[in-house]
């Protein structure tokens, strides 16, 4: 347990002191807000509600937690890429040879890198006042606990992803060919509805589908829209033709982080040395 | 302390440790000598629970190496060869966070840290980032770091390779005084010999093989006598007529220089100035070294 800490602990010392990183990862999620929120507002709201008579759908109010959770992959994934440099370091020796178990390594690292990541995310509502949005106090708190888990299910797939690979440029080619995709095959950029089948197989497997729809299921009044609204925004997630359920969303998602974490545990044990 | 029986590591077709076998005691500093590649560093990675074996036991405080890792972990301190430190935190972070890895009890940190650092020196550097400590700070501290649970054994790979001389000299200061104070049994791998010859005992590795194990002064009295190294105008003609002429006499000529091995090189030289005919141009006399010792063994230099 007090390893799990002073693992964790480590990577919260280090965020705080390095503010350029800090900075730094805000950039993207900024941009996107500004390309896809202002700039392709008007054009998405016409393009989502064309032919419809809906007139609440707002692109802004789809988007954001979108780019909350995409500041939660982010964030997650680059801060599990630390234990690549760990091991370029050598520090991963010094924990590698201490008593602490492999698993409670790996659960450290990964609270770590959620943590930092679950800090990034609540910075981005910071902006909510900006972007003309808001959120009620209740539905934040509720937030919270969502957001932490998504981020701790980010951060073992970054730590699984870091740990099969020897170097940081590897990481990069990985953040590439998977976090760019399944960002833009989640929902959380546009809404995925009329999506061709091999596409809709992809967002069905996709985690972070899951994460971005609990989000918005908490942040968007999904009642008070009409039922042909919440369609165009792609609310109605199925799996394989099931519809999908808030509670399912949450076991799949805790599920899936314990499977990543126990193998994340069983790729450090390999590595040993 | 230390108990190794039929040691073996093998990758693939190579063969990076064969067959070892060697005790160390409770308190003595032993000593791991070869040259680079010689199997010293996958020894010491075996015995500090870093890598599996692939046959053999291997016992540390009584415990099994592959089958109570953790107890084997808590009982060891280790100073690899290449910085493990976080050099984005403080000495003091570095320090702290080694308690909880090592589950230090929470009201003996602050003392336990204050000691160490009182060791090598380094009290006044307690809240300096490491990234701003020299070579010689960083390796200190990480001896300090190695000693902060009270391991029964400190492993040092190569702990002073890297660093100039001097830097090197005071490491090894804090070390034999903290193996005064301490009584910690301590295994080092080298391949400076001045660096071996402080070991109580030495573990002479070559090809994975350890070739002798002894007191360094056991191993050099072995070899006998004294070693004089001469050069001259014709070297060969001189090893010719030191063959003819001096009886138990052991010549070797080797990179233009003989070496000959006699018993007692004070009662030899004086007559074997006078007689030796081919003019000399060098002459030097010294004790043998842990180098001649390898040099019997392998018939190399322990540089090459």
């Amino acid at each position: 347990m007090e390893g799990i800490i002073a693992i964790w602990q480590r990577d919260i010392i280090k965020f705080f002191r390095d503010r350029a990183r800090l900075i730094g990862s805000f950039s993207m999620p900024i941009l996107f807000l500004v390309v896809f929120g202002v700039g392709m507002g008007g054009a998405m709201e016409s393009l989502v509600t064309a032919g419809t008579d809906a007139t609440d759908f707002n692109y802004i109010e789809f988007i954001f937690p979108g780019i909350v959770s995409m500041t939660l992959l982010m964030t997650s994934v680059f801060s599990s890429l630390s234990i690549i440099q760990d091991r370029d370091f050598g520090y991963m020796r010094e924990i590698l040879v201490s008593p602490v178990s492999r698993v409670n390594i790996a659960i450290g690292k990964m609270l770590g890198s959620a943590t930092v990541a679950f800090l990034q995310g609540i910075m981005m509502f910071v902006l909510m006042p900006f972007l003309g949005i808001s959120i009620d106090p209740l539905s934040f708190l509720q937030l919270l606990p969502v957001m932490f888990m998504i981020a701790c299910t980010f951060s073992s797939l970054g730590l699984l992803v870091a740990s099969l690979l020897n170097s940081t440029q590897g990481f990069q080619l990985v953040v590439n060919i998977l976090v760019m995709p399944m960002v833009f095959l989640s929902g959380a950029l546009f809404p995925l509805s009329n999506m061709p089948a091999w596409v809709d197989v992809i967002v069905t497997l996709n985690p972070v589908t899951y994460g971005v729809d609990l989000m918005k299921h908490i942040m968007i009044d999904v009642d008070s829209l009409s039922a042909q609204v919440q369609e165009e925004m792609g609310l109605n997630l199925t799996f394989f033709g099931y519809p999908v359920t808030t509670t399912s969303e949450v076991i799949f998602l805790v599920g899936f982080t314990t499977l990543l974490i126990l193998l994340a545990t069983v790729s450090f044990k390999r590595q040993n040395g | 302390m230390i108990d190794v029986q039929h040691l073996k590591k093998t990758y693939k077709s190579f063969a990076a440790v064969k067959d070892s076998n060697f005790h160390v005691k409770e308190g003595e500093i032993f000593g791991f000598l070869g040259p680079n590649g010689a199997g010293k560093s996958t020894t010491i990675n075996i015995l500090s629970t870093v890598l599996q074996p692939t046959s053999g036991t291997v016992t540390i405080n009584g415990y099994d190496v592959t089958k109570e890792q953790n107890r084997v972990r808590e009982s060891i301190g280790i100073i690899f060869q290449q910085n493990t430190l976080d050099e984005k935190l403080t000495a003091r972070e570095n320090l702290k966070l080694h308690c909880k890895f090592y589950r230090v009890p929470r009201s003996k940190r602050k003392a336990r840290i204050d000691e160490v650092l009182e060791i090598v020196d380094l009290s006044d550097n307690i809240d300096t980032m490491v990234e701003k400590f020299s070579g010689g700070m960083q390796r200190r501290l990480e001896i300090a770091r190695g000693l902060l649970h009270y391991p029964k054994v400190l492993f040092l790979d190569e702990p002073s390779v890297g660093l100039d001389p001097q830097t090197r000299a005071h490491i090894w200061e804090y070390i034999l005084k903290l193996k005064e104070k301490e009584n910690i049994t301590m295994f080092l791998t080298t391949h400076y010999l001045d660096e071996a010859e402080i070991s109580d005992r030495v573990a002479i590795m070559d090809h994975g093989e350890i070739i002798a194990i002894d007191t360094p002064k056991k191993l050099k009295d072995q070899l006998g006598g004294d070693i004089i190294e001469l050069t001259t105008t014709d070297n060969e003609a001189a090893v010719e007529e030191i063959k003819a002429s001096f009886d138990r006499v052991d010549v070797e000529l080797k990179d233009e220089v003989i070496y000959c091995k006699v018993d007692n090189s004070d009662a030899f030289i004086s007559t074997f100035v006078k007689r030796l005919e081919t003019p000399l141009t060098g002459l030097d006399i010294r004790k043998p070294t842990l180098n001649d010792v390898f040099l019997s063994f392998t018939g190399r230099e322990i540089r090459d």
